[in-house]
């Protein structure tokens, strides 16, 4: 119980190699009430990372080893959903175009106002939980279409396809009263209201892939 | 046959044909000969020296000198300056000093003794040598100059980080101390900090007058490491701008140098500042430096400035130390040539050979300094 509320509380990782800045960017974060972890690489937070924590990443694009917009390419790569902040030097705005251009959430010159950024977090923060509450939904519509009957999936193929319940049957060579008792029972198992509500689950689905 | 007036005229004309002054000496040091040089050069007429002692034309040290050099071969025939040139210190009429070259030789058969002089006038050469001197100087702070331009981007980074937690700080404790029940201790610490940081900034702009000072120090016993590490302390911020892992292994114990550290640490900016420029052409996480200090056999130093870049191509290695033959679109090409010219100054030497890494690798060594240095 303990454990699964303090995977709720969103973190906010820092990773810059330089110890001041960290420092500093944490007790920042932590003034205005957040969660903050801090990293001095990007490959010590690649080791600490788990993608089901919640967050946003505060991020150095310069840096000895794996740069930020490697790391970034990693997180890419991992699938992970957390919105990136990048921090720059002035000068830098080449790299903080392309942190953009690869998905990064935001970038910020520094040194910079304490406002700016600490909005910037509480954007990104707001962007991962909608990101993961968009996730979870996916994963429940995935189960729910997973508990389906072959012959019902069919039908929730069909149907969603726009096929009128008279083609189904004669399409499945079922009765057309046994195409509607099973689309009855589609719409029920998947918690669908409305054709168009099963419409939206099943392109949503489709876009994950 | 010629006859002894016309022997005698043509050894007049011989005389003062010769651009050096020529001085002939009898064993009690008394002028015989004056030729139409020495003249010139000591601004005496030759009435107004001869059957003087030739002390009158030196510096009174250089005449003492002279006096025993005399008495010494008159007793033991020990030549001891007879057919060496040296340098001494003339005197002219009007008093003034000015370096001379020297050759004495004794005139054969003559009995008693007599000694020819011959004098060469060095004002001109060492005023070419001065004017040599003051060129190379302000070339050095043309090129230390330079050098602080392209260090500048670097540095504005690194100070950008001091600043970055200063600001962090400041506005964290403002935010902390609104609080009701504020953590007096954790904002004290954070205040701390900030003054520390303050402090770190102060360094870095220390760092780069000491870099920029416009007199040059003298030469100093000096610790190679520490010079090594300011610098890179200095470099940081090119460092982290370009993603260079830059490692020092520095050997404990070094022994010091005897050398102006500005100049010295001249030569480090420029070889790590190649290493930078050639590392850029790595991916990012593949940048590595490394700066290796060690103590040589002879009792001297040696710093190795090692890069795992692309090296030096086979068609600018022969020319490497070359001045203006550079491989940089934007290099003056001056970089290496200005401080293999430092090096030697110092009797060290500088070079390049291809790293373990396959990158480049510069190594400076500088010897011992010398116990009888004045």
């Amino acid at each position: 119980m303990k454990e699964a509320a303090k995977a709720r509380t969103p973190t906010v990782f820092i990773v810059d190699d330089d110890e001041a800045v960290r420092n500093s960017l944490r007790l920042l974060v932590r003034s205005v009430g957040l969660t903050a972890t801090t990293f001095g690489s990007a490959q010590e937070f690649l080791g600490a990372y788990n993608p089901a924590d919640p967050g946003c990443l505060v991020l150095d694009v310069r840096m000895p080893g794996l740069s930020g917009i490697e790391l970034q390419q990693q997180l890419n790569l991992r699938g992970a959903v957390i919105p990136v902040i990048f921090i720059t030097g002035h000068g830098d705005i080449p790299m903080a175009v392309e942190a953009m251009r690869q998905g990064a959430f935001d970038f910020l010159q520094k040194p910079f106002r304490d406002q700016e950024l600490i909005d910037r977090i509480q954007r990104a923060l707001e962007k991962d939980r909608s990101n993961r509450a968009a996730l979870l939904e996916r994963g429940r519509i995935r189960e729910r279409r997973d508990s389906l009957t072959p012959r019902e999936r069919e039908i929730l193929e069909l149907v969603t396809s726009g096929k009128p319940n008279k083609i189904m049957a004669a399409d499945l060579g079922l009765s057309q009263r046994t195409v509607e008792i099973h689309r009855a029972r589609v719409m029920e198992k998947m918690g669908a209201t409305s054709l168009a509500q099963l419409v939206r689950m099943m392109l949503d689905l489709r876009e994950s892939h | 046959m010629t006859s002894p007036a016309q022997a005698n005229g043509d050894f007049q004309a011989l005389l003062d044909a010769s651009v050096d002054g020529i001085v002939l000496i009898d064993q009690d040091g008394l002028i015989q000969v004056f030729n139409r040089a020495a003249e010139g050069l000591f601004g005496y007429p030759a009435a107004d020296v001869l059957g003087h002692n030739v002390s009158m034309l030196m510096d009174a040290e250089d005449a003492r000198v002279h006096d025993e050099h005399l008495k010494r071969y008159l007793q033991t025939r020990v030549a001891h300056v007879i057919g060496r040139g040296r340098e001494v210190i003339a005197r002219h009429r009007d008093g003034t000093l000015f370096p001379v070259y020297l050759s004495v030789g004794c005139v054969s058969g003559s009995q008693p003794a007599r000694f020819v002089g011959f004098v060469q006038d060095l004002t001109a050469r060492r005023s070419g040598e001065e004017q040599a001197r003051r060129l190379q100087e302000r070339l050095w702070h043309v090129a230390r100059f330079a050098t602080l331009g392209e260090m500048a981007s670097g540095i504005a980074h690194e100070l950008n980080q001091p600043l970055t937690a200063i600001a962090n700080y400041a506005q964290a404790c403002d935010r902390l101390l609104a609080h009701p029940e504020a953590d007096i201790a954790e904002i004290r610490l954070a205040l701390k900090e900030t003054a520390g940081q303050a402090v770190r900034a102060g360094d870095i702009i220390r760092r780069l007058r000491a870099l920029a000072s416009r007199t040059p120090g003298a030469p100093r016993s000096t610790d190679l490491n520490a010079l090594v590490s300011e610098l890179v302390e200095l470099l940081k911020g090119d460092l982290r701008a370009h993603e260079i892992d830059c490692r020092l292994e520095l050997a404990p114990a070094l022994p010091s140098i005897h050398a102006q550290p500005d100049q010295i640490q001249h030569v480090i900016v420029n070889l790590v500042r190649n290493a930078i420029e050639s590392l850029v052409h790595n991916e990012p996480a593949r940048r590595e430096l490394t700066l290796r200090t060690k103590g040589t056999a002879e009792g001297g130093v040696e710093l190795s400035v090692c890069d795992n870049g692309p090296g030096v191509g086979p068609q600018i290695l022969p020319r490497l130390f070359d001045p203006f033959s550079t491989s940089k679109e934007t290099g003056t090409g001056l970089g290496l040539a200005m401080s293999r010219t430092i090096v030697r100054q110092y009797g060290g030497t500088l070079n390049y050979r291809p790293s373990a890494a396959g990158g480049a690798c510069f190594v400076m060594c500088l010897p011992p300094p010398q116990q009888d240095r004045v």
